[in-house]
């Protein structure tokens, strides 16, 4: 998920026309008094993290003076909201809020379509009016667009004021173009505050969709997918390049244990890990948890993806500090598995130009040219090593699993000789 | 040296010293290219190996980045073929982490 900051949004809203309050973006207290002298106080300081419910958990603190900014923004500065770190304070003039309202451009799975939500119930409790039904929508044509009469006519059926029609379709249609513009997945203002100066955004949630970060170099996302409630670490943003623009099959890498403190704190040992498809990946991970190993990372190389793709993302694995080991297991399907292959007898003879891993690799091939697969592995010299065992399309993810057990207590034992 | 060479989609340059395929004579890079699940991009022309599609279209995806014609060169061929596949990233990365004194896993004693 690409989610942008709340000052990186309002910058798209800002420029979109859609009115947001002052603000500057401060990466220290002294740079936060220096932006609230030049907006005047009271000022708001919010934590620029890339997660929900900031508000709730004591992200937005307020600050009449210099003195209580600096105590506001040395408290915020290197808390954790959702395990991201707040590098940066949104600092951001104080408006007078006369009521606050939700609008949002969603992609709407069960329409098949955007879809606009709008609420009179914004701010911190919009999801029990989300969950209570006290909302308005409305479909979007994408061909059609959203002109202001759309936006009108939608929050007409939630007897608004009628003085706030016309600017409300106006915020509406203008975040739509937010939401088309940017290849968004969501585009939303809660809340949307009626001020004396009109209706102001007064946060920004944009998301972007993963497979369109790469239209979009002037926003800055550092790509990584599904990593979670954590910025993506270097080893993830490098192999999420991978999948940028070339969308032949999927390289999807997770650094599950990035550090190794989760393998560490369960007494088992870290390796590295790559999987043909999600469901075979999750099932190898269940065998070799109970053995004693902790795949530092989930990789799944599916949807037939070019050797290339391989070739690369076996190299961010095997990049992984502190592994004792490489386990490749494919799931039967219709992949290319000499393809497959391909890009993993590159990496290993590139990494490896005597033939000899550091540690023990086990590689599984089951599915489309199989056979072929573990041919090229034996023709190249990969499996010449002792610390190289291959298996075939009999072979469980149990055996698999019990098949790097023993090959990783030999290899344990010989390094104890030495 | 004379080379031939074409860039893939990917970001990467397939590289043939055509000196060495010259003197090879299997040709397995074009062999194995021509198989019916692979790309099916590359000819030979006088001899030598060359595209059979404009470098524009391997560039766009008609190369499939199988690999292939590299590594069947290494087993069948005269190592004539070189599939350079830039990662400066890594690359950085792994320099960047050398500095600090941290050692990636396939480097490890």
């Amino acid at each position: 998920m690409a989610r942008l900051v709340e000052h990186q949004g309002k910058r798209l809203l800002a420029k979109a026309g859609i009115a947001v309050p002052k603000s500057a973006v401060a990466k220290s207290p002294d740079e936060a008094a220096a932006a609230a002298a030049k907006l005047g106080y009271p000022v708001a300081l919010k934590a620029q993290v890339p997660s929900g419910g900031r508000g709730k958990a004591g992200g937005i603190l307020f600050a009449a003076d210099e003195a209580e900014l600096r105590a506001n923004a040395a408290q915020l500065f290197g808390r954790k909201f959702h395990n991201y770190a707040v590098a940066e304070l949104l600092v951001e003039e104080k408006l007078d809020i006369r009521g606050e309202l939700y609008v949002a451009v969603i992609s709407d799975p069960t329409r098949r379509a955007p879809a606009i939500l709008f609420s009179q119930s914004g701010g911190v409790e919009v999801e029990g009016a989300l969950e209570s039904g006290g909302f308005v929508s409305e479909t979007v044509d994408i061909l059609r667009g959203v002109p202001p009469h759309v936006g009108v006519n939608l929050v007409r059926k939630t007897g608004i004021p009628s003085r706030l029609m016309a600017p409300l379709g106006r915020v509406i249609a203008s975040l739509y173009k937010v939401y088309r513009d940017n290849d968004c997945t969501l585009a939303e203002i809660n809340p949307l505050a009626i001020t004396s100066k009109g209706v102001v955004a007064l946060d920004a949630r944009i998301e972007v969709d993963d497979d369109s970060v790469f239209r979009h170099p002037e926003l800055g996302i550092q790509r990584s997918l599904e990593v979670g409630d954590r910025l993506p670490t270097a080893l993830e943003r490098i192999a999420a390049r991978i999948d940028e623009k070339d969308h032949r099959g999927s390289t999807h890498f997770i650094q599950v244990d990035p550090d190794g403190a989760v393998a560490k704190a369960q007494g088992k040992i870290s390796i590295g890990f790559d999987g043909v498809g999600t469901g075979v990946s999750l099932a190898a991970m269940d065998e070799l948890v109970p053995l004693g190993f902790f795949p530092r990372n989930f990789c799944d190389t599916s949807g037939n993806p070019t050797g290339s793709k391989l070739y690369r993302i076996t190299r961010v694995i095997l990049a992984q500090e502190d592994i004792e080991g490489y386990v490749f297991i494919s799931c039967l399907s219709s992949q290319q598995l000499d393809n497959t292959a391909r890009g993993l007898i590159k990496a290993f003879k590139e990494i490896y130009p005597d033939g000899e891993p550091n540690f023990p690799c086990v590689f599984c091939f089951r599915g489309a040219w199989d056979d072929d697969a573990l041919a090229m592995m034996a023709e190249h010299g990969v499996t010449k090593s002792r610390w190289v065992r291959t298996l075939g399309r009999d072979a469980t993810e149990r055996d698999v699993a019990v098949a790097f057990r023993d090959l990783h207590a030999a290899w344990r034992r010989e390094r104890a000789r030495a | 040296m004379k080379t031939f060479s074409f860039e893939v989609f990917s970001g990467g340059t397939v590289m043939f010293d055509h000196d060495v395929c010259a003197r090879c004579e299997t040709k397995a890079c074009v062999v194995v290219c021509n198989q019916p699940n692979l790309a099916c991009v590359l000819e030979l022309k006088d001899n030598l190996p060359a595209l059979r599609v404009t470098p524009e279209e391997a560039k766009s995806g008609g190369c499939i980045e199988c690999l292939a014609c590299e590594l069947d060169c290494q087993t069948k061929g005269l190592g004539g073929v070189t599939f350079a596949l830039p990662m400066p990233e890594l690359d950085a990365h792994l320099e960047a982490s050398a500095r600090e004194g941290r050692t990636p896993g396939f480097r490890q004693k």
